[in-house]
């Protein structure tokens, strides 16, 4: 394939969590300060070219709604080329696609991905309630963002006899790594019985089988892999991407045991790296709710379809396990603003694949290493990267 | 002398072909109500409706189960005649809405009567005229009330709700229409001002029984004389479920099928008079049904000359039909009718109800419509927001109404959501009998019970009050048999009559 290959030199982002004390423009700074500082051999801010900014509900959470305009002069860039990316929770990681096909196309050197997210500037019951009146404006109504996952569980746990039990391992494991994550939201171990004992939040998922909601901002720095080696001895390249779209009503979906728009994306990008599922040492997936993990691993190809539960309780997912899953802590426990949850992710498999991490280290023994999201009304849009220690 | 105006038409062929009546599940003890203000007293249940239910709600119910006993098709009925004291907007298209979800033609006639619970029998004596003019071959008649009593009246421990439907023809049917007579006298009864929010009991209950009611009452009756024969049975005013049995000696009458109706359900207003007769119409003989507010009172005759279809069904509806009933608190009756708010201002829904959206969206809910592929026959939910087929991608759709019932895919139950909507929700994802595919809120009373594979039907039920306009849709409903189990599914996806789901598939639009 023609294009330019492109390298990740540097990624960087904030403490998630409830950033009361923080303005969007100040974590759009706090992450790129951050990005820039991680840069090996040292990174002008002035040297980026072009920027793209991941933020997804700005026009409905009342946060600034022009991120395009917004984020250069919160950053000391203004009069950079920038554009802000909205598709849904995969946002930040299509805003990493398309930074990484910029600078492919040669029209940029040197592109800065960064995702930035309030969640928590406005009630929780606002922010339920803007959910629940997304779509048509009469037909869709209720539908709280569990309600779009947790239909999945119930079919799941019908079809193939998944249990509770199996979708709080999810989080058990997702809090355990949060633990080791010093930007995680959430840092505390949490048991089965917790998961199970919590409050029902959107029947068969209670509130631990939730992620929470989050502020953050995340950044990343992507240059033509030609120049590589100006900012680090120890790149990592973009291999493939993928995107895929389905439906966006619940009531027009194929089937309720997975989510096919995953399936088409990966297989997109696996096909683009020229890898499979078998060579990726380490994941970091969409995990909104613990069913969206099951699901996610399923259909990444990572275990048969049925089996996700089953896989999850046995440890497979876990950090030493046959294909570690978000050993971040995952949007359950590291957190989820939505624009900067792809871009954070990125970072985590920058670091995962440099062997930066400490305590929550994967082994890499292939270094590939993938990141995935996937949402829209109805999960109709899923992105998946693949990045890759292997030269290009 | 000529017969007065308000006397009618005179011997007219005009019939009853079917009844059908709603009562909301929900039952409040009338006691709780007087614990309330800390009395004794207040005597038996009342029919409350929950948050997603009003007198449109019950009305489509009932129109629904009456259609279906007469065996008349949605679009072939000539028109909707509707009477409630209160419609759901005091201005409004309270009567477009209603004859949209019962899927009436859009040509179809009628009107809206209201202003006092003598809103019913307004109704039924302008439909009655209509047919007999020959305006209409056939007409919906519905009478129903959901009303609130202003706080701390007497009629808080007397209110309830409900509804019925008559399907009547120009040419006989099961019941004819003989005769009737109105009386007006000014006088104040019940009453709500333009801006008051809850209705006011009269000035004093003893001037009221003597000065008005049993006056009114016995006027009306008198003026039919030996029209109503003497051995009739009698639908009765009792608003306090007292007071008909005064009614009933000042008109004389001995058999009165409306007793025990008031303990069962309270005072529905405007469907009261309907209801008090529907153990009337099981049975050959001559009815009188007098319905009396606002200052006028009238008597109809009807003559029953065969068991009038529905009206078996429709008394079980008076115990709640095929669910049954529910106890519920007096607070939870007080949020549902808007009395109980809380102090934080209510977070507005993302598009208001007069806006270009729910114009476009409006109508296709109501009338629950889906565009089926002229190539494939995919059904794609709702029509304006699938332009092309989202199977085939084709262009070439038309518009259909969907079934009524189906089977349940998967589903979730809710139990974190803001205001307006009430935990636990039950939403489920359905598949239609039609091969198509919904997702609608379900019932809270469903929320332990539903399950994968479950059968469903559909009821139009109030999603929201938003921006104080009403917003109305289907939600699915688990059907149950009365062996508890869940009964086969009918050939034309229909279901029990008191349930009032209504088969639209001889009513299907065609459109481009």
């Amino acid at each position: 394939m023609s294009w330019n290959r492109v390298a990740v030199v540097g990624g960087g982002l904030i403490r998630f969590g409830e950033l009361f004390d923080q303005s969007y423009e100040k974590m759009a700074h706090g992450a790129f300060s951050a990005a820039v500082a991680s840069v090996d051999k040292g990174f002008e801010p002035t040297q980026v070219e072009a920027a793209i900014v991941a933020t997804q509900r700005g026009t409905l959470w009342g946060q600034e709604g022009i991120g395009g305009n917004t984020v250069p002069t919160a950053i000391g860039l203004a009069g950079v080329p920038c554009t802000r990316v909205e598709n849904a929770c995969p946002s930040g990681s299509d805003a990493f696609r398309i930074g990484a096909m910029v600078v492919a196309s040669g029209v940029h050197d040197v592109v800065l991905v960064i995702g930035v997210e309030k969640m928590r500037d406005k009630s929780t019951d606002e922010g339920l309630l803007s959910r629940a009146a997304a779509g048509h404006p009469i037909y869709n109504r209720a539908e709280t963002a569990p309600v779009l996952f947790a239909p999945f569980a119930t079919r799941h746990m019908y079809e193939f006899g998944t249990t509770r039990e199996m979708l709080a391992s999810v989080a058990v494991k997702n809090h355990h790594n949060g633990t080791l994550d010093p930007y995680a939201h959430f840092q505390s171990e949490i048991t089965v019985e917790q998961v199970l004992a919590s409050p029902p939040v959107c029947h068969p998922l209670h509130l631990l089988d939730c992620c929470p909601q989050t502020d953050g901002a995340a950044a990343v720095i992507l240059v033509n892999a030609e120049r590589a080696r100006e900012f680090t001895d120890k790149p990592v390249w973009v291999a493939g991407f993928g995107v895929a779209t389905d439906h966006p009503y619940l009531h027009e979906k194929s089937t309720f045991t997975g989510l096919p728009v995953t399936t088409a994306a990966a297989e997109r990008a696996y096909a683009m790296a020229g890898v499979g599922p078998d060579q990726m040492d380490m994941a970091e997936v969409h995990d909104c709710f613990t069913i969206t993990e099951i699901l996610d691993i399923e259909d990444l190809g990572f275990v048969e379809k049925g089996k996700g539960g089953v896989a999850s309780l046995e440890g497979e997912t876990a950090i030493g396990g046959r294909i570690p899953v978000n050993p971040s802590g995952g949007l359950l426990s590291k957190g989820h603003p939505i624009g900067a949850t792809g871009v954070a992710q990125i970072t985590e498999c920058y670091w995962q694949l440099r062997g930066e991490v400490g305590e929550r280290q994967v082994e890499i023994r292939h270094g590939n290493a993938l990141q995935h999201n996937v949402g829209g009304r109805g999960s109709g849009v899923s992105v998946v990267n693949i990045l890759t220690t292997n030269n290009p | 002398m000529s017969q007065p105006a308000s006397d009618g038409p005179g011997p007219s062929p005009v019939g009853l072909l079917g009844v059908g009546a709603a009562l909301p599940s929900g039952r409040l003890a009338a006691a709780d109500v007087a614990v309330g203000w800390g009395q004794a007293g207040g005597r038996g249940s009342l029919a409350v409706c929950g948050p997603d239910e009003d007198c449109l709600t019950l009305a489509w119910a009932a129109a629904g189960a009456a259609l279906a006993a007469a065996g008349l098709a949605a679009a072939d009925v000539g028109g909707l005649w509707w009477g409630t004291a209160r419609p759901p907007l005091a201005e409004g298209p309270s009567l477009a809405f209603l004859a949209a979800a019962v899927g009436l033609d859009t040509a179809s006639g009628g009107l809206l009567a209201g202003g006092s619970v003598h809103a019913g029998i307004d109704a039924l004596v302008a439909a009655w005229d209509a047919l007999a003019a020959g305006s209409v071959a056939s007409a919906l008649v519905i009478a129903s009330d959901a009303l609130v009593p202003g706080l701390g009246t007497g009629a808080e421990k007397a209110t309830g709700a409900g509804a019925v439907a008559l399907v009547l023809s120009a040419d006989g049917g099961a019941a004819r229409l003989v005769a009737r007579a109105t009386r007006v006298r000014p006088l104040l009864d019940r009453y709500r001002g333009d801006g008051q929010a809850g209705t006011g009991d009269p000035y004093d209950p003893r001037l009221y029984r003597e000065r008005e009611l049993l006056p009114s009452v016995a006027s009306a009756v008198d003026a039919l004389g030996d029209r109503v024969p003497a051995h009739a049975r009698w639908s009765l005013p009792d608003p306090d479920g007292r007071l008909g049995k005064a009614v009933a000696q000042a008109v004389g009458a001995r058999s009165v099928s409306s007793e025990g109706v008031f303990p069962r359900v309270g005072d529905t207003g405007s469907a009261a008079p309907f209801l008090g007769a529907l153990a009337a119409l099981v049975e050959p003989g001559p009815v009188c049904l007098v319905g009396t507010g606002g200052g006028r009172s009238t008597a109809v005759v009807l003559d029953v000359i065969t068991p009038v279809p529905g009206a078996g069904p429709a008394l079980a509806a008076l115990e709640g039909g095929a669910g049954g009933t529910r106890a519920v608190t007096y607070a939870s009756v007080l949020r549902s009718r808007g009395q109980l708010v809380p102090l934080a201002d209510p977070v507005p829904m993302g598009v208001p109800p007069g806006s270009a959206a729910f114009v476009r969206g409006s109508e296709e809910i109501l009338s629950l419509e889906g565009r089926k592929c002229s190539v494939c026959g995919t059904i794609a939910v709702p029509p304006s927001i699938h332009p092309v087929c989202i199977a085939c991608g084709n262009e070439s759709g038309r518009l259909v109404h969907l079934a009524r019932s189906g089977t349940v895919q998967t589903f979730v139950v809710n139990h974190t959501m803001p205001p307006p909507f009430e935990a636990p929700l039950p939403l489920a994802v359905v598949d239609l009998d039609d091969g198509s595919r919904v997702m609608l809120q379900g019932m809270p009373e469903d929320a332990a019970a539903l399950a994968i594979g479950d059968r469903v039907h559909l009821e139009l039920r109030r999603y929201a009050l938003e921006r104080g306009v009403p917003v109305y849709g289907f939600k699915v409903r688990r059907r149950i048999d009365h062996n508890g189990g869940p009964p086969p599914a009918s050939a034309n996806g229909t279901t029990g009559a008191a349930a009032g789901v209504v088969d639209l598939a001889g009513a299907r639009r065609e459109r481009s």
